[in-house]
């Protein structure tokens, strides 16, 4: 067996993974992005790392194309089909508005109103035709859409969900009238209720698919030539991965893929060092992106805003960002009280000690100030080190308005901005109603591991796990991740109400879809997993719950697994009103030959030598021992202060903490 | 005070509020409260009673809306020989607490150290209150009896023990029991949330300094509010507007306002405001004060919540208004008067500040409500379809299409859900065609809906702004006003007080159309820009006449295409020769 590689092409650097054959060390890597063709920069990644075609059985990729091309709106010009009476449901969204306060700003669709078009047909709530398809009429349409320069279009009709004749037939009529186009019929992408939510969902789709597969093909050919033909596959935003080939089809599935992957690289690693409820704090230049896994699952999140009145109906892996990095500015407000962020320097002019043109103090300039970030270190691509007293000047400026010194005013930055971070990981675990106690955190990306030992005091989380490899987190998720497809279908039907047979029906058909988009990838599998389960909700309701079901169960045994969760959740069951199912799911998951997880080899020693020592600030200056990471092995044990240098981050372990090097060489850190 | 110390206590207890806020949401009964986050919580001044910190969940219309019933519960408790540990007060009265009687408010003292250290307060939207209608908004209320229960500030907790008799009292009281006494439960354990954070902090960092800390963060929001005025320009600044009628009496309100700017001080006088109206579309006082914090926030948005940022702020409103609401005045249709307020602050404010002021948005709450019993599923239902509609023109933008009112963050309902769930099927769902204020900025179009019964069922509507539209400012033009239409057996018609119908009887075939406003436009129409025009005229936003007439666009080519659309190009040099004819009609020399 030959190696495998995870590539996560972000906005500013295309990081890589390499996991080799056995006895063969692993690989990292940074390269630029090269956003005018991502693949450029893969390549170049690829070329780096000194790898060649015959060193690879898989290439495993995350790419942000696609969340770009939503957020900045340059997707392919699409054309929309509803029922009549219903082309406005795209912009109108159900009511809502930007911000909470503010009343400025609108709503651009991705697909503009006079690409909308009605055509004459209409379902009942039970897929019953009401009006049949008007045929010529959309003929016509299509006619007058050959003649635009529209690349692909949407049909998405009333209740389709229910019913899709009418939507599958207009695409066929469509077809006929030009085959060039990519044609997405809304349910055949999410087979749900909600017009809004499916609709837009499906316009996504067909906004990215043009773009999306003339990427998918431009990277196979450049992999081609570069000598490499064997398995491609893309991370998608479940936490699975799909084969290229698919992606066309796929192409909504790959939104916010890098963020996932990240996640569940933590969610492996953090369980291999046995830690099954775990906090992920993904921690970068503008953003920190946090996430929760119970029980060793990420938590799921069945509908995301891609951007305002953009909903993504698809199960995506729950990543919460807030505006709060390196590059984050601390000023004043009106009242003179500190705010650290949303507002960022970002990539450039970027930090004032970047020397590429910052003068406002940031994050990442308040630990240089504090000495947490080595003095000489370089910055990526460039020879030139950082400018310490340009930070301080920075940071000395902001403090004299406080009436604060210099040191001062650094430790107020950090607090601040932890502060931030730390309450949005108070929420998000008290979202789901446990307590942030019970959490480990992992501690990835480029500043998180500089910042996550004082979150743990502000949020009283127990561990800070930090990976072997933090900076290329996500790189590494894509490696070890599952090829996975998620099914819906609405049922919308009371249990006391549901035929014999129906939803066995369902979930056999399920099951079959399931199983022919893991064998038609082509990806060696070695134990494929189906599961389902069923959002159920009261008679009334409008929140359903997610229940984990069998394909045998009958009404009463539904009943009962839904009371259970009920109890679970909220206390109490509603005795007396009718339950009603929702939703039927499947989950089909095939996992591939698993590779172990970077690890370091085992030493003897159990104390490390410093490579260094240097003064550092907490609240007061300490004289403090920097390790080198390359020399931590498993076993070795050693207390705060102290510093801990990789070429990916930086880890600041505090003077009340210590840490210890566990066996597959994570770095935990807990309180003393 | 250390300023580092003040920003993390602030921002810690801002977090203890939000906190609050998502136990609450997530363990309420009622629906109002966990699907549309209908509820607030907050940490109050223990002396003064001003709001420290609120919850950032809630719904904007309880902005500034707990610190009038917290003050009120600090003043009879001390008449009550103060607060003591265990104590909770619970009250509805809407003269002093504001809003209306289903929105009912809880307020606890917090010790540390056995002194008093400040005081929480909660507020949920409860399904029921008695009164005469379910779910208590009753159209043709004339007496706030009519709307529900009143609960006035006592103690429902002393010193720890449940004051049982006054559950009992008022669960007897209402239509769903069950769910107020879950609501109840929800409501009160929040506290031990706002508590155990408090706590912590104090360990922290010792009760004296957070109490210094309290002190602080209101005379920093003030410093803060006090600099947002003072770049205010001096003067004063009026705006009058009209709610079309109360609903029993067909005669036009008056609201009028005038905005006194005086350095770092505002001062909002209601004074020309109409009289008390007979049906529900009154609001006490307190709400008229909560709706001005609402359209100020909208307007600054970084403006913090809390006592200090009220303080430069002061009010007249005349007794004997319809925003002066006193006992026994019904106050159910709140939302209207609310509306409109929101509307004359940001008329008035667009004179001092047109860049930062928006036009009117769609001005009214527009509740459709269907009930009856399924007939398929033999289950009695009832349904809820509040307005959504444009807003108003800023110098930063066009206008928002189908928003949600500005007190609001509720949702619409799903066309397919709504169908699932009642015997109609909607017809339509769409923009209003040409409905936005026309201007430099566009107004947002308002939102057009229409549904048929295919079998029985009740329909009842509430809203405003049909004989009076939602304005333009800095020139720009008014929208369309509301429109709602019924059409049951062969006759088509409008009720008699234009948006207001209590209950009609509908059977199959029976159907409603609803025209929601747009919102106002900003700026002179003639000097928007061609080609924003002519992208308008393409998506249907406007109508071709208004490009021609209001816009003063000339066509240069105009293609019929199918499905209804067509392909329109402005001849540039024509347009703007018309522009230029339009202009001086419009202001002879």
């Amino acid at each position: 067996m030959a190696g495998i590689v995870g590539i996560d092409v972000g906005g500013t650097f295309t990081d890589l993974f390499f996991s080799g054959a056995p006895g063969r060390p692993h690989q990292i890597l940074k390269v630029p992005s090269t956003p005018q063709d991502p693949s450029i920069g893969l390549l170049n990644a690829l070329k780096a790392a000194g790898l060649s075609p015959a060193d690879l059985d898989a290439i495993l990729h995350g790419t942000t194309i696609a969340t770009n091309a939503v957020i900045e709106r340059k997707g392919a010009l699409c054309a929309l089909i509803t029922t009549a009476g219903f082309r406005d449901v795209l912009e109108l969204g159900r009511r809502d508005r930007p911000s909470m306060y503010g009343l400025e700003g609108t709503h651009e669709p991705l697909v503009p109103r006079d690409l909308r078009f009605e055509v004459k047909e209409r379902l009942d709530y039970e897929g019953n035709v009401l009006l049949a398809l008007d045929e010529p009429g959309l003929r016509a349409i299509g006619e007058v859409l050959k003649q635009s320069k529209v690349e692909s279009v949407v049909v998405a009709f009333m209740h389709a969900y229910a019913n899709p004749a009418h939507e599958l037939r207009a695409c066929e009529i469509l077809a006929q009238i030009n085959p060039d186009w990519e044609l997405v019929a809304a349910t055949s992408v999410v087979r749900e209720y909600y017009e809004f939510e499916r609709t837009s969902t499906a316009v996504v789709q067909g906004y990215l698919q043009p773009l999306v597969a003339r990427y998918a093909k431009n990277l196979a050919h450049k992999l081609r030539e570069w000598g490499y033909e064997r398995d491609i596959a893309i991370m998608q935003s479940n936490g699975g991965v799909a084969p290229l080939r698919q992606l066309g089809k796929r192409s909504a599935y790959i939104v916010r893929s890098g963020p996932a992957a990240g996640v569940m690289a933590a969610a492996r690693l953090a369980g291999e060092a046995g830690f099954s409820h775990i906090i992920t704090a993904d921690m970068g230049g503008t953003s920190f992106d946090v996430a929760v896994v119970i029980n060793g699952e990420p938590k799921v999140a069945e509908i995301t805003n891609l951007d305002f009145r953009i909903p993504l109906r698809l199960p995506m892996i729950d990543v919460h960002t807030i505006g709060a990095g390196g590059g984050s500015i601390a000023h004043l407000d009106r009242g003179g009280m500190l705010l650290v962020g949303p507002r960022s320097a970002g990539a450039k002019p970027g930090p004032v000690a970047y020397r590429r043109g910052g003068t406002e103090p940031t994050v990442t300039d308040a630990n240089v100030v504090l000495g947490r970030i080595n003095p000489g270190s370089l910055m990526n691509g460039s020879d030139s080190t950082l400018d310490v007293e340009g930070a301080r000047e920075a940071v000395r400026r902001l403090g004299t308005q406080l009436g604060l010194g210099l040191e001062q005013t650094a430790e107020a930055i950090l607090a601040v901005v932890n502060q931030r971070m730390a309450g949005r990981i108070r929420l998000m675990s008290i979202e789901r109603g446990l307590d942030p106690r019970d959490f480990a955190m992992v501690a990835f990306g480029g500043a998180g591991p500089l910042h996550c030992g004082a979150l743990m005091l502000e949020t009283g989380v127990s561990t800070m796990l930090v990976p072997l490899y933090p900076g290329v987190l996500c790189a590494i998720g894509c490696v070890y991740a599952d090829l996975r497809y998620d099914i819906s279908q609405t049922v919308e039907k009371r249990l006391d109400k549901l035929l014999p047979g129906e939803l066995a029906a369902i979930i056999a058909q399920q099951r079959e879809q399931g199983q022919r988009q893991l064998s038609e990838s082509e990806v060696p599998i070695d134990v494929t997993t189906i599961t389902h389960a069923a959002d159920m909700a009261y008679a009334g309701q409008i929140h359903s719950l997610r229940v984990p079901i069998e394909p045998d169960w009958d009404s009463a045994r539904l009943q009962q697994a839904f009371n259970e969760v009920y109890r679970e959740k909220f206390g109490n069951t509603l005795v007396g009103i009718a339950v009603v199912i929702v939703i039927l799911r499947t989950i089909a998951i095939g996992a591939r030959s698993s590779a172990a997880l970077p690890h370091s080899e085992a030493g003897s020693a159990t104390q490390p030598t410093p490579s260094a020592r240097r003064p550092v600030h907490f609240n007061q200056w300490y004289d403090t021992p920097v390790y080198q990471r390359t020399s931590l092995t498993p076993g070795m044990r050693f207390d705060g202060p102290a510093i801990i240098e990789q070429s990916d981050t930086t880890t600041v372990v505090e003077p009340t903490m210590s840490a210890l090097v566990d066996s597959k060489g994570n770095l935990l850190v807990k309180v003393k | 005070m250390d300023p580092v110390t003040l920003a993390v206590v602030r921002g810690s207890l801002e977090q203890i509020a939000d906190e609050m806020d998502l136990h609450l949401i997530h363990a309420a009964m009622s629906p109002i409260i966990s699907e549309t986050n209908d509820c607030a919580n907050g940490i109050f001044h223990p002396s003064t009673g001003e709001t420290i910190a609120q919850g950032r969940y809630g719904l904007p219309v309880f902005l500034a809306y707990m610190q009038f019933t917290v003050q009120k519960v600090i003043e009879l408790a001390r008449e009550d020989g103060g607060f003591k540990p265990g104590d909770m007060w619970i009250m509805n009265d809407t003269y002093i607490g504001g809003s209306h009687l289903q929105d009912v408010q809880i307020i606890a003292p917090v010790f540390a150290d056995g002194e008093l250290f400040a005081v929480m307060a909660t507020t949920g939207h409860w399904m029921d209150m008695g009164g005469n209608v379910p779910g208590g908004w009753g159209p043709k209320a004339t007496e706030i009896h009519q709307e529900g229960i009143i609960i006035p500030p006592v103690k429902l907790y002393e010193e720890g023990r449940l004051n049982k008799a006054l559950v009992a009292m008022f669960c007897a009281n209402v239509r769903l029991p069950a769910e107020i006494a879950g609501d109840l439960a929800a409501m009160t354990n929040v506290f031990s949330v706002g508590n155990r954070g408090i706590e912590a902090l104090v360990k922290k960092y010792g009760r004296a300094l957070l109490s210094d800390c309290l002190n602080e963060m209101i005379a920093y929001s003030e410093r803060q509010m006090r600099s947002y005025i003072a770049d205010l320009p001096d003067g004063t600044y009026t705006w009058h507007d009209w709610i079309d009628n109360d609903g029993i009496v067909d005669q036009p309100i008056p609201v009028h306002l005038a905005i006194t700017i005086s350095g770092e001080t505002m001062h909002f006088d209601f004074t020309g405001t109409g009289p008390k109206a007979r049906g529900p579309q009154n609001m006490s006082r307190n709400t008229t004060l909560s709706s001005c914090y609402v359209a100020i926030k909208h307007i600054f948005p970084d403006v913090p919540v809390n006592g200090g940022t009220f303080r430069p702020i002061s009010f007249n409103v005349p007794a004997g208004t319809l925003l002066a609401a006193e006992y026994p005045s019904p106050c159910g249709g709140y939302l209207d008067p609310m509306g409109r307020v929101i509307d004359v602050v940001f008329g008035a404010m667009s004179k001092a500040i047109p860049e930062k002021a928006p036009a009117a948005f769609f001005g009214t709450i527009g509740v459709v409500a269907i009930s009856g019993t399924h007939p398929r599923s033999g289950n009695y239902f009832v349904g809820v379809f509040p307005y959504p509609g444009g807003y108003g023109a800023t110098q930063a933008s066009d206008g928002l299409v189908n928003g949600t009112p500005p007190q609001s963050m509720a949702n619409f309902m799903s066309i397919e859900m709504s169908e699932h769930r009642f015997p109609v099927r909607f017809d339509y769902y769409r923009m209003r065609e040409d409905s936005g204020g026309v201007g430099w900025h566009r107004g947002g179009c308002g939102t057009e809906y229409g549904f048929t019964a295919w079998a029985d069922c009740n329909i009842s509507a509430i809203g405003d702004r049909v004989d009076y539209a939602p304005f333009g400012i800095v020139g720009g033009g008014s929208a369309a006003p509301n429109k709602i239409t019924f059409t049951t057996g062969d006759k088509t018609w409008i009720p008699e007080m234009r948006s207001k119908q209590d209950k009609v009887e509908f059977v199959a075939g029976d159907a409603i159309q609803a025209a929601s406003p747009g919102g106002g436009g900003f700026g002179n129409a003639l000097e928007r820009s061609l080609a924003a025009v002519e992208l308008d005229l393409n998506r249907g936003y406007i109508s071709r006449a208004t490009a021609e007439t209001q816009y003063g666009a000339v066509m240069a080519e105009v293609v019929p295409q199918v499905a209804g659309h067509t392909r329109y190009r402005l001849d540039v040099d024509a347009s703007a020769a018309r522009r230029l004819q339009l202009a001086a009609q419009a202001s002879p020399i």
